[in-house]
């Protein structure tokens, strides 16, 4: 046994799970061999101090004194005292009443022309009122991807969280913020700025402090609120849009003074690109004020469109001035994240005019060509950085045809319309050590049958009425029968091979596709069934399967950059 | 695999407190030792556990990383036991008290990282490590457990294995610049 094969087995050995004649191998290597055997004393120094920490806790069982403590947390009557009850809500006892949760009483409502100026004088006391703000904290809800682009938006889609922090400063050095919403983070912490794109792995850094990047801006605008609130005024006045003002009393009792901005994108309606990006979106948007205060206290915007409107954001969290923890300048980037260039450092190639020469079209041909050979140096002169989700995907696509490119006033590149065809390989990893004795899907695995997701089977697959048929099936034709009943989304079906919350899973993501008058038996895969194969080494069975996606849309690709080589910028969807 | 934290939590805030249940009996024994090695004894250690579990349940609306739910229980357990340290220094009323007090907690101290380390694991790490250390199960068990192959297993555990030596040994050598550049 060498050095390589004995460390395989170490983990094995200190666990005792080695046959006897393997177990000898390993020992007698260490033996011979010192820097092995400080390696294995490593492991077993640190096998007997997890063991030591484990054995301290052995008795430990405070699940159901816990859990009587927050019962009694949770109906503990409030402390308030009848008095600081009153002290808070005054004499407006009647009025809170009367108001309730929801209810909110317009009492006088301004109309053109007098609400410019009646909202013109709200919005610059609501700036004065937060002129000498030193940090704010907001946060609301998007409706939006969770790892879309920070001013993307999509009225179909469920609310996200997106949030800001920030630190004002009169010099730029000392200014941060960090804006974040589930799939994506940006972070300045006054001296460089940094994007991390969570499930891509991917990161962008400027190295350079920064008020607003990687489109944050609308968000921004919110945030700095001294001279933002009275610019949005100023800009409804230069650009014509409708501005109406009301006083109303709050669910809280006090007056509120609420400004209504229509304002129009001057995208046209059938643009491609119109709604969706803030900016590209025709919105309402409800400021409301404090009306003694005069601090802002929620923004709620609307998605205005000729289907209706719908809200697309509700901010109803704004802390001014709170101290905000060290920890949020602080960005962990995983150490194999992908860094990608910026525009105006894109290099030139030494055969840069070959690339500049080409037309969009052409520039989308070649970069599709260089996937479907996996030739990722070539697709990299197209696209960097291209990480290994892109390569897994994108790796052998098929063009069926590309159109001729368009612009679009919502985007300073062009669109090349295409039609490609996706397959990429999958393991599943079957197993009918259940209840039920008949295969199930387990997994999924990568080509080295290293797990890259696991299903959860909480109760085990249920006994079927006609158990018996679907347990003589082997693997592969389990398999087969799961991506039969995939094509047909025969939901039910499903659910004999897979957990209900998988299957209830693509049932959601189909009844979304076709909520948006997609058919989805073209966008999502079908299912290839190859052979099974049984991994001694990992004691299991494997079934080999291929996934085949038609995907036709437009890819966004744009050459403003320092090379002026063509590069694609978005619309293939990693 | 179990159910994740993230999960876990997303139901407890989706109003099922009662799967906080299955978040305590999963981090119940390495918060105990890592709080024992803390405030170096077993029933102030037991005490500071079932606190901070409280704490984390009444501010899991706050918890803005489900998925990091370990690691921020840990961040609570270390106030819990630094609010309990000075409250017992208050109690004896006395500098010598307090001197006694932190040098046998020094003392106690001496492997205290293991668990904040583990915190920084992998979640499908973290619970093979607690499952075979923590709930003392065999390594056959731990994979009938998580329905998966031992082969998967033994791979897991010995990458886990890596990743908290590397782990453990920056921080070790982290201290051992601190302690050379502290002032003597």
């Amino acid at each position: 046994m060498n050095c390589a094969e004995s460390r395989d087995y170490f983990i094995a050995c200190a666990e005792g799970l080695l046959q006897e004649d393997q177990a000898r191998q390993c020992r007698a290597h260490l033996e011979t061999c010192a820097s092995c055997r400080e390696e294995y004393e490593a492991i077993s120094r640190l096998q007997q101090r997890l063991i030591a920490r484990g054995q301290a806790a052995a008795g430990v069982r405070m699940v159901e004194s816990v859990m009587s403590r927050i019962r009694q947390e949770q109906f503990k009557p409030e402390r308030e005292t009848i008095m600081s009850r009153l002290m808070k809500h005054g004499w407006g006892f009647g009025l809170s009443a009367a108001a309730g949760a929801a209810a909110i009483v317009s009492i006088i409502l301004w109309t053109m022309p007098n609400a410019q100026a009646a909202a013109e004088a709200v919005m610059t006391q609501g700036a004065q009122a937060v002129a000498r703000l030193t940090s704010i904290h907001l946060r609301g809800q998007l409706r939006t991807e969770p790892n879309d682009n920070f001013s993307g938006i999509n009225p179909d889609a469920d609310f996200c969280t997106i949030e800001l922090w920030k630190q004002f400063a009169p010099d730029i050095k000392d200014l941060k913020w960090r804006v974040e919403k589930p799939g994506r983070v940006v972070v300045m912490d006054g001296k460089t700025t940094v994007m991390l794109i969570k499930p891509a792995k991917m990161g962008v850094k400027v190295e350079q402090p920064t008020a607003s990047a990687f489109d944050t801006e609308w968000l921004q605008r919110i945030a700095n609120l001294s001279n933002t609130i009275s610019n949005e005024v100023k800009n409804a006045r230069a650009k014509g849009w409708k501005v109406s003002m009301a006083e109303e009393t709050g669910a809280d009792g006090k007056a509120k003074s609420v400004v209504t901005i229509l304002a129009k994108s001057g995208v046209p309606d059938n643009e491609w690109g119109k709604n969706w990006f803030y900016d590209s979106a025709d919105t309402r948007r409800v400021y409301r004020f404090d009306a003694q205060s005069k601090l802002l206290e929620s923004v709620r915007i609307y998605l205005v469109r000729p289907a209706g409107e719908v809200q697309i954001f509700d901010l109803s969290q704004i802390d001014f001035n709170q101290a905000i923890d060290a920890a949020e300048w602080t960005l962990d980037v995983p150490a194999d994240v992908n860094w990608a260039g910026l525009p105006d450092k894109l290099p030139i190639l030494p055969d840069n005019d070959k690339y500049v020469s080409m037309t969009a079209e052409q520039a989308a041909r070649a970069f599709f060509e260089a996937c479907a050979r996996k030739d990722w140096n070539e697709a990299g002169k197209f696209m960097s950085p291209i990480t290994e989700d892109m390569k897994t995907g994108l790796g052998g696509v098929e063009i069926v045809s590309l159109g001729e490119s368009f612009a679009s006033k919502t985007y300073g590149g062009r669109f090349v319309p295409y039609e490609i065809k996706l397959s990429r390989e999958m393991i599943v990893r079957m197993a009918n050590t259940n209840a039920a004795h008949r295969y199930v899907i387990m997994g999924v695995c990568d080509s080295n049958l290293e797990s890259r997701e696991e299903l959860h089977w909480t109760n085990g697959p249920a006994v079927l009425p006609d158990n018996d048929a679907y347990a003589r099936l082997s693997p592969a034709e389990a398999m087969k029968a799961y991506a039969a009943a995939f094509a047909r989304f025969n939901w039910d079906e499903m659910k004999k091979f897979a957990p209900d919350y998988d299957v209830e899973h693509d049932k959601a993501q189909c009844a979304e596709i076709e909520k948006s008058g997609q058919d989805a038996h073209k966008l999502l895969p079908q299912i290839e069934v190859g052979e099974a194969f049984w991994s001694a080494e990992q004691s299991g069975w494997f079934v080999k399967c291929r996934l085949v996606q038609d995907r036709a849309w437009n890819l966004a690709i744009r050459n403003d950059n320092a090379a002026r080589r063509w590069q694609v910028d978005g619309g293939i969807g990693w | 695999m179990d159910v994740s934290d993230k999960d876990h939590v997303e139901r407890c805030r989706d109003g099922h407190p009662e799967d906080f249940g299955l978040l305590v009996d999963r981090y119940q024994k390495p918060l105990f030792s890592f709080l024992a090695s803390r405030v170096g004894n077993y029933p102030q250690a037991e005490e500071a556990a079932q606190e901070s579990f409280v704490r984390a349940f009444l501010s899991l609306k706050k918890l803005r990383k489900p998925e990091s739910f370990y690691s921020w229980l840990l961040g609570i357990a270390a106030r819990v036991a630094q609010e309990q340290f000075r409250s017992e220094i208050h109690r004896r009323q006395g500098r010598e008290a307090a001197e006694t007090m932190m040098s046998s907690a020094a003392a106690e101290r001496a492997d205290y990282p293991l668990e904040e380390v583990i915190a920084l694991l992998p979640e499908n790490h973290r619970q093979v490590i607690l499952l075979r250390y923590y709930e003392g199960l065999s390594c056959q068990e731990v994979a009938t457990r998580l329905a998966q192959p031992l082969g998967t297993v033994t791979k897991t555990l010995s990458r886990a294995y890596a990743l908290l030596r590397q782990e453990l040994g920056a921080r070790e050598r982290a201290e051992e610049t601190v302690n050379r550049t502290e002032p003597s």
